[in-house]
């Protein structure tokens, strides 16, 4: 079976958005490898048989109406905010 | 007040209606139940108090009229925590009702409480909430099931009459089995997912936890029909599923047994052997069972596992820190924030998910490992709606075994996944499934089976799964030192 190598695992967790710690990190490709078994049972069967979308999904429309919404009880839930701003730290990082 | 505590809701509305019972007797009854053994079951997060629970409530009338009921933690109660077992919502309020809510309290229904869960509904033990584990009312040292554990213990033990929980992979029936109470699952888009907190959008569906099946019909009608908010809610009109259980089965009616399930790998004799009897009783009342094969199957647990950790990965997305829940307030830059927050607030089973969804998503070819598990998915669909020509419902096992040890899977999370195997295809299907007690192992573990059905087949589930329940004793048992 494949192996997931570390320099992936770091990936993924990037793309996440999920900082890894180094005593999580073979755990994490080890369950990433047991996803390859699955992916792999799932392909051989996808490819056996060539399947109509049997299910379709519509899209489903609606009138664009606006209802007013209280902003304030939502804005409360923020961890940090002034105004009806939500406050985040500083996003360009410099070295 | 114990007469109360495993009544059926038909029994608490005619005590409540002949004035022999107040409606706040009956709270007060329910949360002193909560009181007394909610710390060693953990089957609720929060019970409220009475005060809140009689104010939240806006009429007196209604099918649910003064019944209480306990929500999975992950259903939006306004001005109520909805924290899905995790420490990333642990703080979070819902500033809206969930639309099954909103139906509940317009029936008159009152809502107690939060009930314990899996983290974000991932896992099927109940052991993943991020506060403490739901233990089986039959036996302490097991586990309940979930991931709706704490939902499903608090109807088995008699705590409330009914509870809504959540499926994704089965996660109402499995518990419902584990604990021996009736458990349904209906179809996708019968009741609004509005105001329930996702998991995997395209299975996700809001289910229902009671003692009997008639309760749990009444549950259904109140909280079923189409809503505008959801966009994938079916074009239903709501309407009475109580109609037409007279115990009696349709005439003719043609009942398929998933032999396939029976002879899987791991399944406990004393299992097959309790389901295997449900066919003696759905016989002598008239149907015709034939045993029937599901080939597809054995692709169905992989299909599930690659749709539920991609769709899980995008939609937890949405818990960054930045609008609700927790934050990291240590890091210095946002990008730090994100990675810590999410660290820290999610427990490790689901960020894993998170990670195994997101390499699903992105490996290779973007998206193939995602469409290659959705024409499964299909292979799925095509080979029951071909079935459903042959058969009115299937009749399968819910779990290869009675509830496991706590502890006993921690170890090894792909043993738990198995139990998806017996659940999550019908999760895969759209269709509607109830999960029903049909006996007890020798040690005295609930057993339970599943009906399943057509799409929005649920009044022939209901009607099917009641003519069991009157003729067998097995929703009158009720776990011992609760009484």
């Amino acid at each position: 079976m494949a192996k997931i190598t570390r320099d992936e695992v770091l990936k993924i967790a990037a793309m996440s958005k999920i900082a890894i710690k180094e005593d999580e990190i073979a755990i994490i490709s080890k369950q990433l490898e047991d996803v390859l078994t699955y992916a792999e049972r799932v392909r051989v069967v996808a490819n056996v048989q060539q399947t109509e979308q049997l299910y379709k999904n519509v899209n489903v429309m609606r009138d664009d109406v606006i209802v007013p919404t209280d902003y304030k009880p939502i804005i409360e839930q923020a961890p940090l905010s002034i105004d009806n701003y939500f406050v985040v730290p500083k996003i360009l990082e410099t070295e | 007040m114990s007469s109360l505590a495993f009544a059926t809701i038909t029994e608490l509305k005619q005590k409540l209606a002949n004035k022999e019972l107040s409606s706040r007797e009956l709270l007060e009854s329910s949360i002193a139940r909560f009181n007394r053994y909610n710390q060693e079951l953990g089957a609720a997060l929060e019970v409220f108090d009475v005060e809140s629970i009689l104010a939240a409530s806006t009429t007196t009338q209604g099918l649910l009229a003064a019944i209480p009921g306990i929500i999975k933690d992950n259903i939006c109660i306004k001005n109520r925590i909805a924290s899905c077992a995790s420490k990333i919502l642990a703080m979070y309020r819902a500033t809206y009702d969930a639309t099954a809510i909103t139906r509940l309290k317009e029936q008159g229904a009152l809502l107690v409480g939060r009930a314990n869960m899996d983290e974000f509904a991932m896992g099927s033990s109940n052991e993943y909430s991020a506060y403490y584990p739901a233990k089986n009312p039959w036996d302490l040292s097991r586990v309940p099931g979930g991931s709706s554990g704490g939902s499903i213990v608090s109807v088995a033990a008699g705590l409330v009459p009914w509870a809504l929980g959540s499926e994704t992979g089965g996660s109402v029936r499995l518990p419902a089995a584990y604990c021996g109470i009736v458990g349904l699952k209906p179809t996708y888009g019968l009741v609004s997912r509005y105001g329930l907190i996702a998991y995997a959008s395209s299975l996700d569906q809001i289910g229902i936890a009671t003692r009997t099946v008639h309760d749990n019909a009444l549950v259904l009608s109140v909280i079923a029909g189409h809503d505008v908010k959801d966009s994938s809610s079916a074009a239903t009109v709501q309407k009475d599923y109580t109609l037409g259980l007279d115990g009696k089965l349709p005439t003719g009616l043609r009942i398929g047994l998933i032999d396939t399930m029976l002879h899987a790998e791991g399944m406990d004799p004393e299992i097959q052997h309790a389901v295997e009897q449900t066919q003696a009783v759905f016989t002598g009342l008239g149907a015709h069972v034939k045993r029937i094969q599901l080939k597809t199957l054995d692709n169905a647990t992989a299909a599930y596992f690659i749709i539920s950790r991609a769709e899980a990965a995008s939609n937890l997305a949405r818990f960054d820190g930045v609008r609700y829940g927790y934050r990291n307030k240590d890091a210095q830059t946002l990008n730090q924030m994100y990675e810590e927050t999410r660290h820290d607030g999610f427990g490790f089973n689901v960020r894993t998910r998170i990670l195994v969804g997101n390499y699903v998503l992105s490996v290779g070819h973007a998206g193939d490992f995602y469409q290659n598990a959705k024409k499964v998915q299909a292979m799925i669909r095509q080979e029951i709606a071909d079935i459903f020509s042959e058969v009115d419902v299937l009749l399968a096992p819910v779990t290869a075994g009675p509830a496991f040890k706590l502890g006993e899977c921690m170890e090894n999370p792909l043993q738990m996944d198995l139990t998806d195997y017996f659940t999550g295809f019908v999760n895969l299907a759209g269709i509607p499934a109830i999960s029903i007690p049909c006996g007890f192992t020798s040690t005295n573990l609930p057993i339970g089976f599943q009906l399943i059905g057509k799409h929005f087949a649920e009044d022939l589930l209901f009607k099917v799964a009641h003519a069991y329940e009157q003729q067998t004793p097995w929703h009158t048992k009720h776990p011992i030192g609760l009484e």
